[in-house]
């Protein structure tokens, strides 16, 4: 191949075809992306053309009902923010603190591997195996009440906890260690070190991941139906003991619905959850820029 | 009643505590390096000794009042002629109690009535008894720091103790769930496994759980068509789809794309994986599972269902592309750049590098990407409740109506049947699979990652 012509038709003939495979591949991971987004936009636009014309005050207050025309979504989104309520006062606490003793206090042993290990599994557990955990821990060993916020926000946290651990650690690592050093050396404790100085500049990434693992858990609808928050709830609920239900569990019920003018509902009530996600996402993201710091 | 008010009384009181010390401990302070700690390090550690031994009696004397209350009223002349039969006297008991608790209460046995005011009268006395006995702990507590608040008391050392002691049991407690997942889907499987025989279980091919025709209920728990319904929606035509569009995604993004539009593709991808399952579930319902039934009756399947493997797993696979993407993304970026850098000088095409150098370089890290994604299918619940279909078929006809163990787990549990029925157990058992299954894909996934980010460090 030293004498090689360059000029040689065979060879431009072969570039031509390297050249003409490379443009078709370069054209097929176009392709790929904007299948992939047309997915979204079909998703987006069939739930728009079909619920928009529901979205109005009266299905925005209402609670369920057998009359698809004055079903409304109050109820669901009620019992959703009692459930986020508790999810979100059990997980974000227990997250964090944990997050913190795992990157900043923890000794080098065999015992700690374990609870890294197990928070890594749990953040991969399928979500419906949560379900089977709150039904036998905490409806048939310690009689909780069925469909009740309480119980649903226990079963999320439990869901929730090992997302904002990974993300809160992340965010910890992220934190220089020169910050630590110059606590040290005007004095501070350890423990001064990490509440003063460490966790207030993770804090936005804590917050972000928090957000992230709120949404999922928002979202979330097989743990829920294993607890029983399938009823048909016709009054929102008024406290975490009384039956509820939530948003993607109302999607589910009147999805099954066979009378057809429940299709509108049933769009309708995907757009008020996408709503509330994509604000959750957008809130996430902002703070993520706002306060990013590039050390 | 009044155990909640000694709550709010034991809180004032740490208040109150948190307060005295520190101004107390202000007053020591006699100029520059006079004191170990600080004052409100002295006001913490007070109002932990008023707070925490405090709480734990309450927390302790609530789980055990109810049994002395009972104790009580059984001693009680009123309770002489109480029928002997435990189930009787249970019912007659709880009515009782809340007949205490509500005058306004519904009653059916008059023996009931008799024992309210032994009832009342026990309450109120135990109750009596229980606030006393927090209130002097908690006031055992502050006075026993309340003495140690000196100029030389270590108080800092001894609340980051505490503090320590909290962070402690907030990582303990992952471990925990994970131990009561472990637990209560071994024990409640287990009491499956004793009706029905897990060989049965594991290798028979007939599932029809809501007979109880035949002289053996083994046969009717066979799982193995939920099993293969899984695979095939969740691990294959799910992966059909996923795959190939998400690694070219991953490809065009991390190879070909400006800065401009990776920044607006990328946050466009991930709302694919943040829209909820039920969503999908109902667009493939609603939407896919329409289209691939006349689809199949055009091509001349015989009486093609509207819940068909095809919807389920196609619309599976759209919500998992951004994730195999972005485990493909971080797989590709782990390549080191002077790989692709030397074969791009030796005059390869970008296809070519990618085709040839990039992607064998990367293939352990991708081939972890999938195994998670395929442990991500494989639990999704809502997608193939709405649209999969309840028939436990065995066959490779994607436009069949298929089940999975997610869709079984589901059915199994919603309705009204007792609680200890092999069909009801039988969730539990699938349950056990599917976590094992996960947990496997999941621990060789991240280990092939570990490896695989080490060799090219």
């Amino acid at each position: 191949m030293s004498n090689l012509d360059w000029n040689s038709p065979s060879v431009s003939k072969r570039l031509v075809k390297r050249h003409a495979a490379e443009r078709r591949f370069k054209w097929i991971g176009f392709g790929a992306i904007v299948l992939s987004l047309s997915f979204l936009a079909l998703l987006l636009v069939i739930m728009l053309k079909n619920g928009l014309a529901g979205l109005d005050y009266r299905f925005l207050t209402g609670a369920d009902s057998t009359d698809p025309t004055v079903a409304g979504v109050w109820g669901a989104t009620k019992g959703s923010l009692l459930t986020m309520g508790v999810t979100l006062l059990l997980s974000f606490p227990m997250g964090v603190l944990a997050a913190i003793y795992l990157e900043e206090f923890a000794p080098r042993a065999r015992w700690i591997e374990w609870v890294e290990v197990s928070i890594n599994n749990l953040a991969a557990v399928p979500s419906i195996i949560f379900g089977l955990l709150g039904l036998a821990v905490f409806i048939n060993t310690l009689g909780m009440p069925r469909s009740s916020p309480l119980v649903g926000g226990l079963t999320l946290a439990l869901m929730t906890m090992p997302v904002i651990v990974i993300s809160g650690r992340n965010a910890i690592k992220a934190v220089p260690p020169s910050i630590r050093e110059a606590a040290y050396g005007v004095g501070a404790s350890k423990v001064q070190t990490t509440f003063h100085h460490v966790l207030p500049l993770a804090l936005p990434g804590i917050l972000t991941g928090t957000i992230i693992g709120m949404a999922r858990a928002l979202g979330e609808t097989a743990p829920l139906l294993m607890i029983g928050m399938r009823a048909f709830i016709a009054t929102p609920p008024d406290g975490l003991n009384s039956p509820s239900s939530v948003l993607p569990m109302q999607i589910f019920l009147w999805s099954d619905e066979i009378d057809k003018a429940f299709v509108q509902n049933t769009s309708a009530a995907i757009i008020v959850l996408l709503v509330f996600l994509l604000t959750m996402n957008g809130i996430a993201i902002y703070l993520r820029n706002k306060f990013e710091v590039r050390w | 009643m009044i155990l909640t008010a000694v709550l709010l009384a034991v809180i004032g009181l740490g208040l109150v505590g948190w307060f005295a010390a520190r101004g107390r401990a202000r007053l020591l302070y006699s100029g520059r390096g006079s004191m170990h700690s600080m004052p409100s390090y002295h006001a913490w550690h007070v109002a932990l000794w008023i707070l925490v031994p405090a709480l734990l009696v309450w927390g302790l004397w609530q789980a055990v009042m109810p049994g002395l209350v009972e104790g009580a009223v059984f001693a009680s002349p009123a309770a002489a002629h109480l029928p002997t039969d435990p189930f009787q006297l249970g019912a007659i008991v709880s009515e009782a109690r809340n007949l205490a608790a509500d005058p306004s209460a519904a009653s059916f046995n008059p023996e009931a009535e008799a024992l309210v005011e032994p009832f009342r009268a026990a309450q109120t006395r135990f109750g009596l008894m229980g606030a006393a006995l927090v209130l002097v702990v908690a006031f055992a507590g502050g006075a026993f720091a309340f003495t140690r608040v000196k100029a030389r008391f270590r108080a800092r050392t001894q609340v980051e103790r505490a503090v320590l002691a909290l962070l402690l049991i907030a990582s303990l407690s992952a471990v925990l769930t994970t131990f009561g997942i472990v637990a209560s889907l071994v024990f409640e499987a287990g009491l499956f496994f004793k009706d029905v025989s897990p060989i049965a279980f594991l290798t028979g091919t007939h599932w029809s759980p809501a007979s109880t025709a035949g002289d053996n209920i083994s046969n009717n728990f066979g799982a193995v068509p939920l099993f293969w319904g899984t695979i095939y929606i969740g691990a294959i035509i799910a992966m059909v789809v996923a795959i190939p569009l998400g690694l070219m995604s991953a490809i065009y993004l991390t190879q070909y794309a400006t800065r401009d539009v990776r920044k607006w593709v990328k946050p466009l991808l991930e709302i694919l994986a943040g829209i909820p399952t039920v969503v999908y579930g109902y667009f493939a319902a609603l939407t896919v599972a329409p289209v691939i039934r006349d689809f199949a009756a055009s091509v001349g399947m015989p009486n093609p269902s509207t819940e068909s493997a095809l919807a389920a797993g196609l619309v599976m696979g759209v919500m998992i592309i951004p994730f195999v993407s972005s485990m493909a993304d971080d797989a590709l970026a782990a390549v080191p750049r002077a790989m692709s850098d030397g074969s791009l000088a030796l005059g390869a095409t970008r296809s070519e590098t990618i085709k040839r150098v990039l992607l064998p370089a990367a293939l352990p890290g991708i081939v972890a990407g999938v195994m998670l994604a395929i442990s991500r299918a494989i639990g999704e619940t809502m997608i193939v409740v709405m649209a999969a279909g309840a028939a436990a078929n065995l066959s490779a006809n994607p436009f069949a109506s298929m089940t999975t163990v997610t869709y079984q787990i589901v059915q199994m549990l919603t309705g009204d049947q007792e609680f200890n029925s092999p069909k009801t157990l039988s969730a539990f058992a699938l349950g056990l699979v599917l976590f094992i299954v996960t947990l496997i894909l999941n621990i060789v996934a991240l280990r092939v990652v570990k490896r695989f980010r080490e060799a090219y460090e």
